[in-house]
């Protein structure tokens, strides 16, 4: 069921009315039935593992709570060695085969298994961590009620594709719900509807260039092709994941719960550094908090910090995906910012916003999106050979593809500057609902409705 | 803080008269926001200026042209009229047509647009002829006057939401919409009717490509959209060597078949029956009962013709045929039926191009039997009716 169907607003039309028309007594319950029947829509098979994953974690914050040391440290890595040997077998295992099969001289397929990946495996087991490290860290009391741990899990605007929620930011909600204000409702119409005009009207849009481009890249030779194809799926990959995010918080809104940012105009960034700061904020705050500062942060020199920058990276990238491409995207992006962390060194400001300086940031995140894209690492050569060394051909940017691209840049340049999106919820009703009839004229001319194309996202 | 082992929703309710408030403004929010958007999408699409701006050669942008060239027909013509209506099939010459006028009486005119049926039929009809009293007769072209489920069923085809898009008004959603067999097809008839932003999407999207080439192609389709309809010459390929073993569908193609021919023959003209269902006797009782019933106290007669059924005849005993509609709707008093015979000298693989088309030498065979059945079934044409020897298109 996806976010941008009939089905899925049939879905939550349901859900809200189930949710408030009941007491409130119910109400949670309601939320865990709809959030398992939201997830059995995909494959109800793998149910029973969002169960025992749940299960598992429950007992294993009761057990760390009540410990002494010794034994708390023993369930905490139980704990993670379930979770992290779940999510790498359904995400990691066959790549690992792949591996040693080639390095055995064996085919590829090799040792490999016939495994599906859980839809959302990659979201929900790092919000599982991060409650039980937490826990272990006592920076959050284990929960009682094993309904209110499994809501944490599944609740499905952000089980399939985040944002990721730290459970104190979760369970302040739940354990002290309270009813949306209007501002609430209203900010969370907007959201979902902006994040429905994103994904359709935007991503869904630059997704058949890109798709026309990555699907046969010998068709279309050149530079200008290639700058294109890659320019049109860092559109998509942008508007595909910020739209739904938007979604996902717009929902939760509605059901009185307060997610996190998870985008700020990441396109905007003036250097990589900034980038990562506006871009997947969730993801990057997780990894800085349960990976990159028990690794020694910065605390330990500049050798261990570029190590533990790299080494942050590189493991965010192969979180994407279990390919070497993802692990070089996550490579060059560690490099990038190890880079700009010397270069900053020698430098008595930091850097400031240049139209260059946006434009340089903007043409290194391309890059970084060919190995993203690519099917694999030939393909992202033959698109980076393209790009880099040959100026000829054609681009695949229609002028409206432009037009469009235009006009996403002058309403994040507005939002960046004059915050309007603020402004516009202080404004009088009927200014609201002219400004939310325009969103939906967008989607109702640009959304892309005659090919359903699945959230970049859902496959991680 | 400890939590407590029960969450917020197990505590009493709280007061939930700002609640309700905020709901009551969401709701508000939401019922102006679609209302504005139905102005919106009213004020550009339906009253707006961009009919005039669609595709020449669209599905919409065709039946605007269509719709305009025969209104224009309708001052040029005279009393005599008579208009035409069917898919890519009813491909006669109106020029070939006309040249049987001085002994007929009668001007034949194409109004038919190539993947249309019924339902586009009546949508184009209520325009063309908003008082039901401009034409002679109305001729409605079909391929069989037996009803013929196919895998493909008319019902179902949602191309009526394009074809018609800038003429179906907010009134005839229901109708429309419940016309539709399927609950997906029922969805995009809703939206495409109510909003018809998105029966143009792809229409506008090229617009916005070039705006200025298509402001000039739009400038030169409309100048001359009569003429290069009335001097329209089909193809002259043929099928000669065509042969199919009805018993085991097994097709011989002519030699040197083009991919487009093969195509057509195999998917269309040796086509396996399909389950009957009874789909295509209830669409043509709905849609063809319309235009019947538009005409029912009119001088308008109805007559329904069976067009040439291919370059070669699909056998009867395929298929058993549970209804006759057509025929059914003879008995009303303005509904002719044309002698189903009249064009089988036609049904022959010299005549066509492909698996569905007459080529150049059938159509021009086709205008003149077409303009004989009509007059025959007619009769002699009005008493005050004067031929228009000198007319521009004559020529």
């Amino acid at each position: 069921m996806l976010f941008n169907t009939v089905q899925f607003f049939l879905f939550i039309a349901a859900v809200l009315v189930l949710f408030y028309a009941s007491p409130r007594g119910f109400r949670k319950y309601i939320l865990l039935v709809a959030s398992y029947v939201f997830y059995g829509t995909w494959n109800w098979h793998f149910i029973p593992l969002l169960l025992t994953l749940t299960v598992v974690d429950y007992t294993a914050g009761r057990l760390i709570e009540k410990s002494d040391p010794r034994r708390r440290k023993l369930f905490l890595i139980l704990s993670l060695g379930v979770n992290l040997g779940f999510l790498g077998f359904f995400k990691y295992y066959n790549f690992l085969a792949s591996n040693v099969s080639l390095l055995a001289g064996k085919p590829s397929t090799w040792l490999a298994l016939n495994v599906i990946l859980p839809l959302g495996i990659s979201f929900h087991t790092f919000q599982s961590m991060s409650y039980i490290v937490d826990v272990y860290r006592g920076e959050q009391e284990a929960i009682l009620d094993p309904v209110d741990y499994a809501l944490f899990i599944c609740f499905f605007p952000q089980l399939v594709a985040g944002p990721i929620v730290r459970a104190r930011e979760f369970f302040k909600d739940l354990l002290h719900w309270q009813p949306p204000t209007a501002d609430d409702i209203s900010r969370g119409i907007f959201q979902m509807t902006i994040g429905l005009a994103k994904k359709m009207a935007f991503a869904d849009q630059f997704a058949k260039i890109a798709n026309l481009y990555f699907g046969n890249v010998a068709a279309h030779p050149g530079g200008a092709a290639a700058w294109s194809g890659v320019f049109s799926f860092g559109m998509q990959i942008y508007f595909d994941f910020a739209g739904y995010t938007d979604m996902a918080i717009g929902m939760a809104k509605l059901l009185g719960f307060h997610f996190p940012e998870n985008f700020r105009r990441p396109y905007l960034a003036c250097s990589i550094t900034d980038f990562w700061h506006r871009w997947h904020m969730s993801l990057s705050r997780w990894l800085r908090d349960y990976l990159y500062i028990p690794l020694g942060g910065n605390r330990h020199g500049r050798v261990s910090t570029y190590r533990n920058l790299m080494l942050t990276m590189l493991l965010g990238g192969l979180w994407h995906g279990a390919s070497w491409n993802f692990v070089i995207w996550g490579g060059y992006h560690g490099a990038l910012l190890a880079i700009e962390r010397l270069i900053g060194r020698f430098r008595r400001q930091p850097v400031r916003w240049t139209v260059a300086s946006w434009l340089f940031t903007f043409a290194l995140a391309l890059v970084g999106w060919v190995f993203f894209r690519a099917e694999d690492l030939h393909q992202s050569r033959q698109v980076l050979g393209q790009m880099f060394g040959n100026w000829h051909g054609h681009t695949l940017l229609t002028r409206w593809h432009t037009g469009l691209a235009l006009l996403a840049l002058a309403v994040a340049a507005i939002e960046e500057k004059f915050d309007w999106f603020e402004h516009l919820m202080t404004w009088p009703l009927a200014v609201r609902a002219v400004t939310l009839a325009l969103i939906f004229f967008v989607i109702e001319v640009f959304g892309v409705t005659d090919v359903a194309i699945p959230f970049v996202y859902f496959q991680f | 803080m400890q939590p407590d082992s029960s969450s917020a929703f197990d505590s009493p309710a709280a007061p939930t008269g700002s609640g309700l408030r905020a709901f009551r403004e969401a709701a508000l929010l939401l019922i102006l926001a679609l209302a504005a958007l139905l102005v919106l999408d009213g004020l550009v699409f339906r009253i707006g200026p961009y009919k005039k701006l669609l595709e020449p050669d669209s599905t919409a942008g065709q039946f605007e042209l269509v719709l305009r060239r025969e209104q224009e027909a309708q001052r040029e013509y005279g009393d005599n009229l008579v208009a035409t209506f069917g898919d890519s099939r009813m491909s006669y010459y109106p020029r070939e047509a006309a040249k049987v006028e001085p002994q007929t009486g009668y001007y034949l005119r194409q109004a038919g647009l190539a993947g249309t049926n019924a339902r586009v039929w009546y949508y184009m009809l209520r325009d063309l002829d908003p008082t039901a009293s401009r034409y002679r007769a109305i001729v409605l072209a079909v391929n069989d006057f037996d009803d013929e489920d196919q895998a493909y069923q008319d019902a179902d085809d949602l191309r009526v939401v394009h074809y018609a898009a800038a003429h179906l008004r907010l009134s005839d959603i229901p109708e429309l919409v419940l016309s539709f067999p399927s609950w997906t097809s029922r969805w995009e008839a809703l939206r495409s009717a109510l909003l018809k932003g998105y029966a143009y999407q792809a229409d506008i999207q090229e617009f916005l490509d070039n705006p200025p080439k298509r402001r000039a192609y739009v400038q030169l389709a409309n100048g001359g959209y009569p003429h290069w309809t009335w001097d329209f010459v089909d193809s002259t390929k043929t099928l000669e060597g065509l042969a199919i073993d009805w018993s085991t569908f097994k097709v011989t193609f002519p030699p040197n078949a083009t991919p487009d021919q093969i195509d057509t023959i195999t998917n269309f003209l040796a086509r396996r029956p399909a389950p009957q269902t009874g789909t295509m006797a209830a669409f043509r009782r709905h849609w063809m009962g319309k235009i019947i019933d538009r005409y029912r106290n009119s001088r308008t007669k109805v007559i329904f013709i069976r067009l040439p059924r291919g370059a070669v005849v699909r056998p009867d005993n395929l298929v058993k045929k549970q209804s006759a509609t057509i025929r059914d709707f003879a008995r009303l008093p303005n509904v002719l039926l044309a002698n189903e015979h009249a064009f089988e000298e036609l049904e022959h693989p010299e005549l066509f191009k492909d698996g569905l088309h007459m080529n150049d030498k059938g159509n021009t065979r086709f205008s003149v039997l077409l303009s004989q059945e009509v007059a025959r079934l007619l009769g002699p044409p009005a008493p005050n009716w004067q031929a228009l020897p000198d007319h521009p298109r004559d020529k």
